[in-house]
């Protein structure tokens, strides 16, 4: 450990770190302590070459940049003198010399660093009427990204981020000096499954993504803390909501599970969240209401149980561990087998993507189900929380789905019920590694439907079960599950966190 | 073609002679005296002995080698490599290629008495690109001491002493003489300097310990060895001893090469030059390669070593003296100094980035009449932003000749912007 001093305040750090580092892990970076920073990103390689973090230190003559002077002990700091806003000024004014001054029709005006060190730390007026260095505007990179030159201010973050992380190194500054240029290697473009975490990175309006640019004002969005339901992973995001809507996801850091990436795939599939919904609810075909849809379940259900029929759940790797848990409890009180459920799988990879195609499988299996492929012996009932598993309920007489996607094979079943997306209620995910993350609502849904907890506790009582006749409740539901199932211990819903917990294995 | 340098000491006394660039010829007239002298010491004692010479690196920035030397790590079971700095590319320097061409075993014999020293057991020599002929030379000398069996494995009777040399052809950039930006070229990436830390000496060429010389250090050092500290020290001053090729070139009637001990006046070496052409007067001279700022006739009484160039405000640098004389437009030298160094910046820091195409512009516009009030300011203040803020020195080597000659010639950046054109006819076209 070493003891530093930062702008007169003591800290204990790590030693061999950076004092960004230093700052970062204690939360400080620019949260306290401003250290104004470009070319530097906590899970990129130092490149050590805007030079704005540059930071006085006593007893070293010149300002060092704080990316990647190691910290030592009894180091002393100073991120305020005048000799470092003089530092700052001239690098920001260096900056914007040849930067076009076009934020108002700048996509990234609002969320841009260039802009806002410029009011922070920059210079009011322009020194110089020198015409700025021409550059191509606005022109695809690859299938995902578009490029302003003009704008670059060669951090070349997006290129250490194409070498070090997606492993594909697509981009590189050519020329020199005040040529260089960010550009595609001749014959490549800018074409991986983690593509558009450059726009992310990129702290200016320079790289955008084709889906987001120009669709709204970063200011109208509300960035709602959330996770990705597409993998095993659960890259934890900020949905960015405005009027009901969800424009884009953006990869929300989480050093536990996705540092700061998320995959191009996860990213655009907020579009699923509106795209095939499943909203209407049908008894044996004929839409109804939802409440005469739940009586129905009930019915069959009560009638299943006082016939002495055998009733079988299917949980779904897509629902919420409080969701599996109100299943669990459900089909514990109908006397029945523990559910199975189906995992769809994909071509995962080594840096994020999970071969698990499905956000809780691991939460299931947590609960005791099993993952199966196989038919499901006769039944008289089947509860089903979707999507449907392909020719697994051939010998089911009567199927109960509980579904947020309409696809072909609904059809099959006799009573449907419409549920809400992950995007729509409160509750939380299992990862591949045992990290339970808690996700919350963004989106209103504009048609009637529940949460598949809830609407399993509504046909419990439509079926007039002795236990539960109180109305559903995520929070209650999720400390009831904490405490009755020892893995879950402390991972209810109010002490998850934005950073989630672990599992307890 | 230059043969022999106009005078010469020790380290250029035989480069007339065209049997010193063969080994036995080399060998004949005291080669390898050096190395042997070396060999009969511990390594710790050559690192000393070395030091206490007080030779100072001639590749610009005069570190003390011997110092430089002892920072190799020790202990260390990594390959430990040195690099010989062969990029000679400061316009107004070309002592280096000189002595590649009629001095190549100097340089050899200098690798090898460091490498005992330091314990590496490889060198690369990195050439400037366009150096064909040097690089040629080298190569043959390389190519002689393998067939001799002075390079390879347990060499000079050492059992364990093994050394391997590799002649490289720079890809040919300014930044590619800087220590760390030949390293990135020398591994094939774009020639950019390194941050520090990590040091060379720690993590150098393909990330092993390293040290990196310029081709005229490694030329002196067996003289040390063999003559001693004692009679290096007679040569030049107290704190840099010994000897250097000055480079003269521009406005002088005999431009050349100039073999005279450190610390000779600068006037004596234009002396020696045949004065300034054409009998004109003297307006300005450039001390030590083009980043180095200008010096004016008042100065002719400095002795040509670090530390009394300092106390002027410029440095000694590679010793290339460029000479001005009064025909010459000093806002035309800074739009030549500053299209250089904006043309060679690598372009990673921003200060230097864009910091080089700014001075630039401001000088291009100044020369071309179009100078505003303002610019001066400018031109004082730019290259303050960029001057001790960059991962290598490059933003200093191309700011300190702009301030250079703004100290000394702002009059003559003033009447430009006054009168709206050039007042110097006669001087160089751009």
């Amino acid at each position: 450990m070493a003891r530093i001093r930062i702008d007169e305040v003591e800290y204990e750090v790590k030693d061999g770190l950076s004092i960004l580092q230093a700052m970062d892990d204690l939360g400080l970076l620019m949260n306290g302590v401003d250290v104004p920073h470009y070319c530097w990103h906590p899970k990129l390689s130092v490149d050590g070459s805007c030079r704005l973090c540059q930071v006085e230190i006593e007893g070293i003559p010149k300002l060092q940049i704080a990316c990647n002077t190691p910290v030592r002990d009894g180091m002393v700091i100073r991120t305020k003198t005048e000799r470092v806003e003089d530092a700052r000024r001239g690098v920001m004014e260096l900056l914007l010399l040849n930067h076009p001054l076009d934020c108002p029709i700048c996509d990234q005006a609002g969320e841009c660093k260039l802009q806002d060190y410029a009011f922070d730390y920059g210079v009011k007026h322009a020194r110089t009427d020198l015409p700025r260095r021409p550059a191509k505007k606005s022109f695809d990179l690859g299938p995902t990204i578009v490029f302003d030159q003009e704008r670059c201010i060669l951090c070349r973050r997006c290129v250490r981020f194409c070498r070090e992380v997606s492993k594909t190194g697509e981009l590189g500054v050519f020329q020199r000096g005040e040529q260089s240029l960010l550009e595609t290697f001749p014959g490549t473009q800018l074409d991986n499954p983690y593509s558009m975490n450059v726009a992310d990175i990129c702290p200016v309006g320079a790289l955008t993504t084709k889906d987001f640019r120009f669709k709204i004002r970063v200011w109208f969005l509300d960035d709602v803390p959330s996770v990705c339901n597409q993998c095993a992973r659960g890259c934890n995001i900020h949905a960015g909501r405005s009027n009901n809507r969800v424009y884009r996801y953006v990869p929300r850091r989480n050093d536990a599970v996705n540092q700061t990436w998320m995959c191009d795939f996860g990213r655009l599939s907020y579009k699923q969240l509106t795209q095939d919904r499943c909203i209407a609810a049908r008894v044996r075909g004929a839409e109804t209401k939802y409440d005469e849809a739940v009586a129905a379940a009930g019915l069959a259900l009560r009638t299943a149980r006082e016939n002495g029929g055998r009733v079988v759940g299917i949980a779904s790797p897509f629902a919420a561990n409080e969701d599996l848990f109100v299943l669990r409890r459900l089909l514990e009180t109908l006397g029945a087998d523990p559910a199975t459920f189906t995992v769809q799988r994909w071509q995962g990879d080594d840096i994020l993507i999970r071969d698990e195609h499905c956000p809780n499988a691991a939460g299931a299996r947590a609960l005791g189900f099993s993952e199966s492929d196989e038919p499901l012996e006769r039944a008289d009932v089947a509860l089903i929380l979707g999507p449907v598993p392909a020719g697994r309920l051939e010998r089911v007489q009567t199927r109960i789905l509980i579904a947020t996607h309409e696809v072909p094979a609904n059809a099959g079943a006799e009573i449907v019920l419409p549920a809400r997306t992950h995007a729509e209620y409160e509750g939380s995910f299992t990862n591949f590694e045992g990290h339970v993350q808690r996700f919350a609502p963004f989106l209103e849904p504009t048609f009637e439907c529940w949460s598949f907890g809830d609407v399993l506790s509504q046909i419990a009582r439509a079926a007039e079960l002795t236990g539960w006749d109180r109305a559903y409740d995520v929070g209650r539901t999720s400390r009831e599950l904490a405490a009755a199932v020892p893995a879950f211990t402390g991972a209810s819903l109010d002490r998850l966190g934005l950073q989630g917990a672990e599992l307890i294995r | 073609m230059l043969i022999q340098p106009f005078t010469t000491h020790y380290l250029s006394e035989h480069y007339g002679d065209d049997a010193y660039r063969t080994l036995a010829g080399y060998e004949s007239r005291g080669g390898f005296k050096g190395l042997r002298a070396a060999l009969q010491r511990e390594p710790e004692e050559v690192i000393e002995l070395v030091k206490s010479s007080g030779l100072r690196g001639r590749g610009g920035a005069g570190f003390n080698t011997g110092l430089k030397w002892s920072f190799m790590p020790k202990g260390d079971e990594r390959t430990k490599v040195l690099v010989c700095n062969g990029d000679e590319s400061e316009p107004g320097s070309f002592k280096d290629r000189l002595i590649m061409e009629r001095g190549a075993f100097q340089i050899l014999e200098g690798l090898l008495i460091a490498a005992w020293a330091t314990g590496s057991q490889k060198s690369f020599i990195s050439i400037r690109g366009v150096y064909k002929y040097p690089i040629e030379c080298v190569r043959a000398a390389v190519n002689e001491m393998y067939a001799r069996g002075y390079l390879g494995r347990d060499i000079f009777g050492e059992p364990g002493f093994h050394h391997d040399v590799v002649v490289h052809s720079g890809a040919g950039a300014y930044i590619c003489g800087e220590e760390t930006g030949l390293l990135e070229s020398l591994e094939g990436k774009k020639g950019q300097p390194r941050k520090k830390p990590p040091f060379p000496a720690q993590h150098g060429a393909f990330g092993l310990p390293t040290t990196v010389n310029n081709i005229e250090t490694f030329a002196h050092v067996p003289f040390i060895l063999s003559r001693g500290v004692d009679w290096f020290r007679g040569f030049g001053t107290d704190k840099s001893p010994g000897t250097t090729l000055f480079g003269v070139s521009g406005h002088v009637e005999r431009p050349g090469l100039f073999e005279l001990p450190l610390g000779t006046p600068l006037g004596a070496i234009i002396e020696q030059a045949g004065g300034v052409r054409g009998g004109r007067a003297l307006k300005a001279v450039i001390p030590g390669g083009m980043s180095m700022p200008v010096l004016t006739p008042s100065d002719l009484d400095v002795p040509m070593a670090e530390e009394f160039l300092s106390e002027r405000g410029t440095h000694l640098g590679t010793g290339g003296v460029m000479v001005m004389d009064d025909t010459t437009c000093m806002v035309r030298a800074a739009c030549v100094v500053s299209y250089f160094f904006r043309d060679e910046s690598c372009g990673q820091c921003t200060q230097c980035r864009e910091g080089t195409g700014w001075i630039h512009k401001l000088c291009q516009r100044i020369e071309a009449g179009r100078g505003r009030p303002g610019d001066l300011t400018l031109l004082e203040n730019v290259p303050g932003m960029m001057e001790g803020q960059t991962i290598c020195a490059f933003a200093d080597a191309a700011a300190w000749p702009i301030k250079g000659l703004l100290r000394h010639f702002r009059h003559e950046f003033e009447q430009h912007i006054h009168d709206q054109c050039c007042p110097f006819p006669e001087s160089f076209e751009l």
